[in-house]
This record gives structure tokens, C-alpha cells and sequence, in this order.
């Protein structure tokens, strides 16, 4: 039989070929076969991109403050409307979930409850779902 | 077909190699974890006190100014700019270091952030001040 | 290359049940511009492992797959595969418990492939040879005078079969190479909370990095992908801990901790 030494590939980032996995910039957004706290970690930093967006928006916005009364009450006559009352429950959400996973990856991170980690997130997220169904409540019904 | 060649690194041919000869112990993910907790505490007041106690959910321009009139309220949303900007700019920086940028990019990072965050928080203050002195 | 297999003619498969099941097999050799997969169909009984599986592919349909093992029982650590996209000692995994009519053979990630189902461990085992393991102690014997109390709860960490399922399944190793990863911190901590004469100090070094325990995001996909309870996620925390309050002392007035 020939005794041919398997050839070493070099790794080299982004060769789908190299690894079935994606490696490289996306490496962590693969969601295939992620349990639980992998696809959590995942959303912890979609959300926390997503959140730091709205604040460079708000931002900027915040600037018609300092123009004056006309210019910053417009801009909350358009607020009212429902696409922007939408956005605002995805931000909640956003906002909910970031800091709900984020106390449980604070503590852990810690060294505590490490070992009831799975259930705490559960019980975070149930807290943050009814939070969530309030504030979509109040937020298309105040006035 | 030739052997590739070995990389120098390492007692068995790896690519690996521990990624410093000294340690260094990063305070990143402690600062984020504090800078988190008071996120946590402050985004719940601004969201309540801006949102939720106000008619139509919206301050305007009068309500604005009428709920900077009170320095304590000044205090804590300026406290929690410089929380949400610290606690977002670092949470970016980790998402840009994991893509394995080098050393020299990441301190240019860090000092660009730093001088950014910097400049959010001057932003926030001279348009507190501004607000407060519109006539 | 689609083939079928009569499980009757073959000693790893018995025919009894005779469910026919799809497997799509990673398939890759050195040189190839990009990865394939190729299909294969055959008749499986409710104890055949997706092991089973691919050792009759190999030895009856295509004596060009690569593909490692060597216990059958989970205790060598050498047929870690990903399995419908999960990480799975291969040798274990029975095709019928997961539930699915195609199943989805790929080698462990984060690392460079060798050919096929074989992942190359050598920088694996490099993180592993930074951390001081295989564990060479001064000394394996206690003192016979004292018992140390939990010496249980480390017994987890000595379960490792370093098989790279956690690494495989690590989603900041995917991104980040450079990270030394969950298996090398689950025997760091064993080292650390008993040394019997290892330095800790130089592996803390190791482990008090940016590149060391302060990268994980705890997903804790590590501790689930582990087939032997190691735990590396707990002792990734555990070693934050150390090294923080170590810290903590430091700043405070304590000279080393």
C-alpha cells in the first residue's frame, strides 16, 4: 500500500473549505446546533449592537432640543405615529432582553449560580416577556 | 505531494501559541459587568420618569425644560449617559477584538473610544446646559 | 457519490428494524477548493451508533473516508464529530435517538481539517501543553494524614478526554483562534485548586489574560458539548473568581495572591 503522509492544511480564516463551521468575522453569529446559552450569547450581542444604534439616533436627535421649542415639538408630533411606537417595543424588547441575559452572565461571570444558570435565564426571560407585554400595552395606548 | 512546511511556533508544530510572554490581566469584562449593573438601574429610571409619568408618553419642549430645572434629575441623566456611553463603547470594542485585530489595533481602538466617549459625554452636558439656558 | 448499504452482509449493522436512514457525510481532501458532502443511504437497527454508521460506509461503500476512533465507549476521546450540527462522541450517539431520516455527519471545528471526519488536534493539544497537562505533579500521593474535603467535586476535571467537543462547540474559539479555550481552563482550574507542586501562579498567568478566562461570554455551549461532566464553563467561572479576588487583594494591600 502507498504511505502517502496526510498533507496539513494551514488554517486560513474564511476558507469554507478548511471547516464545515464558519470561522472568521461571523465565527460567533452561527447559530447551527447552538443550545441555549450559545444562541443567548448570540442575541446578547445583536441587541446590544442594536441598542448602541438607537443611542447614536437618539443622540442626534436630541440636538432639535437645542434649537428650540418648534423645532423639538415636531418632532414628537411624529413620534405618536405607529411605525415609531413599533420601533419602541422592538427597543424594549432589545433593552429587556440585554439586561435580563446580562444580570445572569454578571453573576456567572462571578462565580454564582453557576450551577442553576439554565433556570435563571428561563426565569429572567418569563420576567422579561411579561415586562415586555406591558410596556407594548402602555406604549400603543397612552394617548 | 510535499509535507507543508511546520510553523516555527510551538513544541508540536502549532499554530497556537499562548498570545503574551507576560500576563495581561484585562479589566474590561469587570468594568462591563459594573458599568451593566448601573445601566440596568439607570435606563429603568430615565424609562419611567420620561416615558411613563408624562402624558402621551413624550416630553415636550416645556416638559423637557421643567424636568431639567431639577438638579438632581440632571445629575443622574448625566450620570447615566456616561454609564450607557461607557458600558456601549466597551461592549463594541469586545465584539471588534474578537475578530483577532492585533495588539497595535486594539490600543488604537481603545485610545479612539476612550477620546469618543469623552466627546459624547461634553455633547451631553453642553446640550443639558443649552436646554437649560433657552429663553 | 450516493450508495445504499444491506445491512444483512455487514457486522457492525443488524437488520432487524431496518430503518433506512440518509447520511450526508463531510467529505474534504487536501487540495480540494471547498468541502462536499456525500450521501449515503442505509438500514439501522435502535442500537447503531452513528459510529456503527460510518464504519460500515468506510469498510463496505468508500474505503476513502477518513475517519478516527478507537473505544467504541466513549472513554478515548477520538471520535468527536459533529452530528446535525451538534457536537456528539460518534461512538455513543444512536442513529435512531436523534430523531431524524437524514442525518448530517461533520468533523469538530476550530481547528484545521486534516481530510474528512479528521480534525487536526494539534493546536488543541498546544493550549493544553501551555496549561501544564498532561498534569505532571511533584507528587500523586497525598498525604495520607488528611483527605482533602470535596476532593469529589475535583474529580470532574481529571474526566477529561480531551476529545475537543467543548473547543469545537465554543462560539468565541469560532471567531478567535487565539483564545485558549474551555479545555485548557477546565485543566487549568483542576491544576490551580490542587497543585501538588505545579506552579499556579504561572498558570493563573496563563489564565488572568485577555486572552484567557475574561474572553468567555458564557454560552456554555462548552459544558454542554462535554461527554464526560467536566464542566468547563463552572471552572471558567470559578477561575474569574480566583483571579479577581486575587486582584481584589492585591489593590487592597496583599502582596501575591
Amino acid at each position: 500500500m502507498n504511505e502517502q503522509p496526510l498533507e496539513r492544511t494551514t488554517p486560513e480564516r474564511g476558507t469554507e473549505g478548511a471547516s464545515p463551521r464558519r470561522r472568521g468575522l461571523a465565527g460567533w453569529a452561527d447559530p447551527r446546533g447552538r443550545r441555549l446559552g450559545g444562541l443567548a450569547f448570540i442575541l446578547n450581542r445583536l441587541t446590544g449592537l442594536g441598542v448602541l444604534l438607537y443611542l447614536s439616533f437618539h443622540l442626534v436627535v436630541l440636538s432639535l432640543l437645542a434649537r428650540g421649542p418648534s423645532a423639538w415639538d415636531g418632532f414628537v408630533s411624529i413620534a405618536g405615529s405607529p411605525l415609531f411606537l413599533a420601533f419602541d417595543v422592538v427597543l424594549v424588547f432589545g433593552l429587556l432582553f440585554h439586561g435580563l441575559n446580562g444580570i445572569r452572565v454578571t453573576l456567572v461571570g462571578f462565580g454564582l449560580v453557576v450551577e442553576r444558570q439554565r433556570a435563571m435565564f428561563v426565569a429572567l426571560m418569563i420576567v422579561g416577556a411579561i415586562a415586555l407585554a406591558v410596556a407594548a400595552v402602555r406604549i400603543f395606548t397612552a394617548g | 505531494m510535499t509535507q507543508a512546511e511546520r510553523p516555527s511556533a510551538g513544541p508540536i508544530g502549532t499554530t497556537w501559541t499562548p498570545s503574551n510572554e507576560t500576563p495581561r490581566p484585562t479589566w474590561g469584562w469587570i468594568l462591563q459587568a459594573i458599568s451593566g449593573v448601573l445601566v440596568l438601574v439607570l435606563v429603568t429610571l430615565h424609562m419611567i420618569a420620561n416615558h411613563f409619568v408624562v402624558s402621551g408618553g413624550l416630553r415636550d419642549f416645556a416638559d423637557v425644560v421643567a424636568y431639567l430645572s431639577n438638579p438632581l434629575v440632571v445629575v443622574l441623566e448625566v450620570c447615566f449617559l456616561v454609564v450607557v456611553t461607557w458600558h456601549g463603547l466597551l461592549g463594541l470594542r469586545a465584539v471588534l477584538f474578537d475578530f483577532g485585530l492585533g495588539p497595535r489595533a486594539e490600543s488604537a481602538i481603545t485610545r479612539a473610544f476612550s477620546v469618543l466617549g469623552v466627546a459624547i459625554v461634553a455633547y451631553g452636558l453642553w446640550l443639558t446646559w443649552t436646554i437649560t439656558s433657552y429663553h | 457519490m450516493n450508495a445504499q448499504l444491506d445491512p444483512a452482509h455487514d457486522t457492525h449493522a443488524t437488520a432487524d428494524t431496518g430503518v433506512r436512514v440518509r447520511f450526508r457525510v463531510y467529505r474534504y481532501k487536501a487540495g480540494d477548493r471547498a468541502g462536499h458532502f456525500d450521501e449515503f443511504s442505509l438500514e439501522v437497527a435502535p442500537e447503531t451508533t452513528v459510529l456503527d454508521a460510518l464504519v460500515a460506509i468506510r469498510t463496505r461503500l468508500d474505503p476513502s473516508l477518513v475517519l478516527r476512533h478507537s473505544c467504541f465507549h466513549a472513554s478515548c476521546g477520538t471520535c468527536g464529530m459533529r452530528v446535525n450540527d451538534t457536537e456528539v462522541m460518534a461512538c455513543v450517539t444512536k442513529i435512531l435517538d436523534l430523531g431524524s431520516a437524514t442525518v448530517k455527519v461533520e468533523p469538530i471545528a476550530n481547528g484545521a481539517l486534516l481530510g474528512d471526519l479528521a480534525t487536526d488536534m494539534v493546536d488543541f493539544y498546544a493550549r493544553l501543553a501551555a496549561i501544564g497537562r498532561p498534569l505532571i505533579r511533584e507528587s500523586e500521593w497525598l498525604p495520607s494524614s488528611i483527605v482533602p474535603e470535596g476532593i469529589e467535586a475535583y474529580n470532574r476535571f481529571e474526566s477529561c478526554i480531551e476529545c475537543g467537543l467543548c473547543t469545537s462547540a465554543c462560539p468565541i474559539v469560532a471567531t478567535d483562534p487565539r483564545y485558549i479555550g474551555p479545555a485548557a481552563l477546565a485543566a487549568a482550574c483542576r491544576a490551580v485548586e490542587e497543585p501538588r507542586g505545579l506552579d499556579p501562579g504561572a498558570i493563573m498567568g496563563l489564565v488572568d489574560d485577555q486572552q484567557g478566562a475574561w474572553r468567555c461570554h458564557a454560552a456554555f455551549e462548552c459544558t454542554e458539548a462535554c461527554p464526560s461532566a467536566v464542566d468547563p464553563a463552572g471552572a471558567i467561572m470559578a477561575l474569574r473568581r480566583r483571579a479577581a479576588s486575587g486582584r481584589l487583594r492585591s489593590l487592597i494591600g496583599g502582596r501575591h495572591a
